[in-house]
């Protein structure tokens, strides 16, 4: 056992939670935009059930680059007429505004509030659409107000075609992301997973989510190749590295951990079924890194010269089912991920951050959602994550962070575009305990969030 | 009611005429099957067979009836709120010579079959062939053919999705879609006489 950890520690600890884990099952910035709309001049019904959920057909335009479009361009050939130029007559510039307040069961601590207030809880611009006749864009640029500071957002950049082989049609392309899995087309995977939207005054467990589930997200770079077969079959796989931002030439510093060392494969299949208004999608997904000079969730950091740095090796084999029905009365989706992490903590070992060389960590959540005429919504989700006893990785009372959760919210719409939202998300247990869990007292009922919101997109 | 059947073919007539005319262009040909082939298919399905009954089957559709409608969402004379979430936007950038070849090219395309059976469709189909003189809805079968298959701007419906067709009656007869005829036509319908009707001619 780690017994009481330091202002330090828990300033550490902080700073991972924050930055380097960004909350996977824990709600993450997702979103739908406008632009997509001006350049299509399809409601928003058409990609999504109520946003930010794909439809089949949102599926098939984020495989086809956000290229389709049906506005007046701005031309050029060459003198063979071959296009040299092909612009959008209109920008495809959006914005987006999260405004929230939330109320904790209990303060985290003697000098805090139970309530917080965020206006705005973040603000983006976007860059999404078209750019030439196969390459298009998602770009999001956030002002974070925890962070108080301006910085890249989720972004994809894909080029993509279509062929008919065989009788088949084929979507193949390439994506340039920052996010392992923001490029995907279902949201069963973390990027786009449930849920949409969270108080960012909500505490999360030791771990809460695996390497694959937001950790690397806007810290790294990955390109890969993928098909989508008959809008059914979708295969692909990529490589990721590290790309911090604000720190291009990474050397050995507090802010160069977890360096991905070389390169991260990631893959993914999914198979989707569509019949009548139904559709199903199961599949599996991963990523295999090895990061220098890692950071532990209790905080502690290697901190060696990156050429020669030990690394910790994380190995997540995820599977994931997304079944959906929609009509113009009704709109059910259920989405469903589970994610095993081998992880070799090589690294931490050696330095006396943990106790184990080989831990296992798991998470699991399913989230049902439903909404009447696309106006009236509610959901109710339930999330699970629980691994290896490893008091020194983890810096856990208990020596794990096993902690459920779960989450329901109800949605009201006025007009596609405007979601209000009302959000209740309650913890069974905590860092591996119901009660006491930190050693001082804190219960898991104590981080019983209710979180009120609105979110515009523009 | 005559008169306005005798209009209704007069005009079917000369659209068809109009359509052959403006069918024949190699350039605008290839360009409809590219656009068949990589747009449309990805609501309408494959060769307009679509999976989801949110959107209509073309395939076999009547080429004047799909070129119509084309034109009406382009400019907007066709109002439903699917016609504004989908086609306006679809419809927008479409010519006159890629709109007839649209519709040549799902015209051509073999026709899914209706698969009438049952109770229900029985009584569609009484009412599919001779309509109903009390509540002065004429027999459909005048219109849309012996075997619902449309002619010209009539469109075919058999084979179609049941919930697509259910939907279009209940849009008539709210005049949620607008049209005159089909109004005057389904005004007087009953849920389950429409319920009898799609069970006839539906492919579901």
């Amino acid at each position: 056992m780690t017994g009481r950890r330091t202002r330090a520690q828990w300033s550490a600890r902080l700073v991972f939670g924050l930055f380097v884990i960004a909350p996977a099952a824990l709600p993450q910035s997702a979103l739908a935009v406008p632009s997509y709309a001006r350049q299509t001049g399809l409601a928003c019904e058409a990609c999504h059930t109520v946003f930010p959920q794909l439809t089949p057909f949102g599926r098939v335009f984020k495989a086809s680059g956000y290229t389709l479009f049906n506005t007046q361009k701005v031309e050029d050939i060459d003198r063979t007429k071959q296009s040299t130029l092909s612009l959008s007559d209109l920008p495809p510039i959006s914005a987006m505004i999260m405004a929230g307040t939330s109320f904790a069961a209990k303060a985290n601590d003697p000098d805090s509030s139970k309530v917080a207030t965020d206006f705005p809880q973040q603000a983006s611009l976007f860059y999404a659409g078209r750019i030439s006749d196969n390459i298009g864009a998602y770009f999001q640029l956030t002002y974070d107000d925890q962070s108080g500071t301006i910085g890249i957002d989720n972004t994809d950049i894909r080029f993509a075609d279509v062929a008919t082989v065989d009788g088949h049609n084929v979507i193949y392309g390439l994506s340039l992301n920052n996010n392992p899995t923001v490029q995907d087309l279902w949201n069963s995977t973390p990027a786009w997973g449930q849920p949409f939207i969270g108080a960012p005054s909500m505490q999360g467990p030791a771990i809460p989510g695996a390497q694959i589930e937001g950790a690397m997200a806007q810290i790294v770079a990955g390109v890969s190749a993928y098909t989508y077969i008959d809008n059914s079959l979708y295969i692909e796989a990529g490589v990721y590295r590290s790309a911090l931002q604000g720190a291009s030439v990474a050397d050995n510093g507090n802010t160069t951990n977890n360096i991905i060392s070389g390169v991260a494969p990631y893959w993914r299949a999914a198979y989707e079924w569509d019949w009548g208004k139904n559709s199903w999608e199961f599949g599996t997904f991963g990523l295999s890194a090895a990061l220098d000079n890692p950071i532990t969730p209790a905080g502690n950091a290697v901190n060696v010269s990156l050429q020669n740095s030990p690394s910790d090796h994380f190995l997540d084999v995820g599977l994931d089912s997304q079944y959906q029905f929609i009509d113009d009365e009704d709109q059910l989706s259920v989405d469903a991920r589970w994610v095993h992490e081998s992880q070799n903590l090589d690294a931490s070992y050696l330095a006396g951050f943990a106790s184990n060389k080989n831990d296992r960590f798991d998470t699991a959540d399913v989230t049902a959602s439903y909404y009447w005429h696309r106006k009236l919504g509610a959901s109710l989700g339930f999330f699970t994550v629980s691994g290896s006893n490893d008091p020194l990785y983890l810096g856990t009372i208990s020596g794990n962070s096993n902690s459920n959760w779960a989450t329901a919210e109800i949605d009201y719409l006025p007009w596609l575009n405007v979601k209000l939202g009302l959000q209740y998300t309650a913890f069974m247990r905590f860092d591996g305990a119901t009660s006491n869990y930190d050693g001082m007292g804190r219960n898991a009922s104590d981080n019983n969030l209710l979180y009120a919101y609105l979110w515009l997109a523009f | 009611m005559k008169s306005i059947l005798a209009a209704l073919l007069v005009a079917a007539a000369c659209f068809a005429a109009a359509n052959a005319f403006a069918a024949d262009n190699p350039a605008a040909k290839k360009a409809a099957e590219a656009k068949a082939t990589t747009t449309c298919q990805d609501c309408h399905g494959p060769k307009g067979d679509s999976v989801s009954a949110t959107f209509p089957r073309l395939n076999g559709q009547q080429a004047a009836y799909i070129s119509a409608q084309l034109k009406n969402f382009r400019d907007h004379s066709r109002s439903d709120p699917h016609a504004q979430a989908y086609m306006w936007g679809m419809a927008s950038q479409l010519d006159d010579s890629l709109i007839a070849e649209l519709g040549s090219y799902y015209a051509a395309q073999t026709p899914t079959p209706p698969q009438s059976g049952g109770a229900l469709a029985a009584e569609g189909k009484q009412l599919y062939l001779s309509g109903a003189p009390a509540q002065g809805m004429p027999a459909c079968v005048t219109c849309h053919g012996a075997h619902g298959e449309g002619n010209s701007i009539i469109p075919r419906l058999a084979g179609q999705h049941a919930d697509y067709l259910k939907k279009q009656l209940e849009a008539f007869r709210s005049t949620l879609r607008e049209n005159d005829i089909m109004h005057a036509n389904t005004k007087d319908m009953t849920d389950s006489q429409i319920e009898a009707l799609v069970s006839y001619l539906a492919n579901d």
